[in-house]
């Protein structure tokens, strides 16, 4: 045999019957993975990029339930303790952080929030000395202010320096 | 063996054109094709947003308030240790050790166990999902189940999640949980129902002291491009490469 003789030639004009046999079973496996993939895969999966589409608007829908002040009294219902809370030093807290989360009570009155709490323990969550707290920010030694009482009985939580 | 330079050539295409086909067939089953550069339905479209938090360290004064918010929007368990944000305390003491923790996290305060005279300097540091723009979370995912939106937010299918744990131990922030009740991996999505409405994030809008602020990177004039432009900030881990959009004012080096 000459060495220059394409081995492949041969080969080539007639596919040896046990090749034949096996590259028929990968077209049917691959063909079936197409087939099962297409049931087992959701329509919108791919929509966007390597996840299922319909889930970002299935988030999105997830239920509200925080209103945000605005809704409270801007122009609603609490319009005087709004506008009192609004130019007081407290305006950064908003009216849910104590409230609770109230969007169901938005929608409808007759759903009330839990009452907010106002016991010592509560105003002590920002304002009771910690060694960690910014050294400005206005803090009480709980041991020798107030002498044990509710906050609220000296500090209008609305407008916190007068009654 | 000797093969010629036409037979290599033959070979070589038909390589060539099957390997070609072979992707294109793959491809137009992954991606659905037409809508690449589409919005879900409805009035928010995220190709408008790409949005980012600042978190002021300097201005936290550690009260939980956003954690507690953030269980009751996203209806978290409070029964359970886990929370998709939470305040860390850190105090670094005279003799140079460094104090990390955050009780219950941060959800019911902190109380001072260590005398102040012992502690060199104290802070809090807010913790969330930073929401990278790299995320190893979403890379480990085996189906699929945890994305990165087009505005810059990595959610998770909780239909499509199996469940494995991997994005779990993926992530190098300690940002995700498990959620017993969906029994799916769980995380902040950044209030993504309620951003996609106009309104803030849970946590931003119970934060008392403004430390936390949310904003869209896109618009010049957004709560969040007034800090990046004007402080000096820091990502955490950024060494990590994984792009956080989680901006940290006063970040000390002792924060992991």
């Amino acid at each position: 045999m000459n060495g220059r003789e394409p081995l492949l030639l041969n080969g080539e004009k007639i596919m040896q019957p046990h090749l034949k046999r096996a590259f028929t079973l990968l077209a049917l496996v691959i063909i079936a993975f197409i087939f099962v993939r297409s049931l087992v895969v959701p329509q919108s999966f791919g929509q966007y990029g390597w996840y299922r589409g319909d889930s970002v608007n299935e988030i999105k829908n997830f239920q509200v339930e925080y209103a945000g002040s605005a809704a409270c009294g801007e122009e609603n219902c609490h319009k005087t303790i709004y506008s009192v809370w609004a130019k007081d030093r407290h305006k950064t807290v908003n009216c849910e952080t104590c409230h609770g989360p109230s969007e169901e009570h938005v929608g409808n009155v007759r759903i009330m929030p839990p009452p907010a709490n106002d016991s010592r323990d509560y105003c002590g969550l920002c304002h009771f000395k910690r060694a960690a707290r910014p050294a400005n920010f206005p803090q009480i030694d709980p041991e020798t202010h107030g002498e044990n009482l509710k906050c609220t009985y000296c500090h209008n939580p609305h407008k916190p320096w007068f009654i | 063996m000797e093969i010629s330079r036409r037979e290599f050539t033959k070979i070589g295409c038909r390589v060539i054109i099957g390997a070609a086909a072979g992707t294109a067939v793959i491809e137009s089953l992954v991606t659905n094709g037409s809508a690449a550069g589409e919005s879900p339905k409805g009035e928010y479209d995220w190709n408008e947003h790409y949005w980012g938090f600042v978190v002021d360290t300097k201005k936290c004064i550690g009260c939980g308030r956003c954690a507690n918010a953030c269980k009751l929007e996203n209806k978290v368990p409070f029964d359970e240790p886990v929370y998709r944000t939470w305040v860390e305390r850190y105090r670094v003491l005279r003799g140079g050790e460094v104090k990390i923790d955050s009780p219950n996290g941060s959800i019911d305060g902190f109380t001072d166990d260590i005398p102040a005279e012992d502690i060199k300097k104290a802070f809090y540091v807010p913790k969330i999902c930073n929401h990278c723009d790299n995320p190893p979370c979403v890379q480990v995912c085996p189906v699929g189940a945890t994305y990165e939106t087009k505005d810059g937010v990595v959610l998770v299918d909780y239909d499509y999640c199996i469940g494995c744990r991997y994005c779990i131990q993926g992530c190098p922030y300690g940002a995700r949980y498990f959620n017993t009740e969906k029994r799916t991996a769980d995380k902040c999505t950044w209030c993504y129902h309620r951003i996609t409405k106009g309104l803030l994030p849970a946590c931003v809008q119970a934060c008392p002291v403004g430390a936390r602020k949310f904003g869209d990177l896109k618009d010049p004039d957004s709560a969040v491009n007034k800090i990046l432009d004007e402080e000096r900030i820091n990502v955490l881990k950024p060494d990590l490469g994984t792009k956080p959009k989680v901006y940290y004012v006063g970040l000390d080096r002792e924060v992991r």
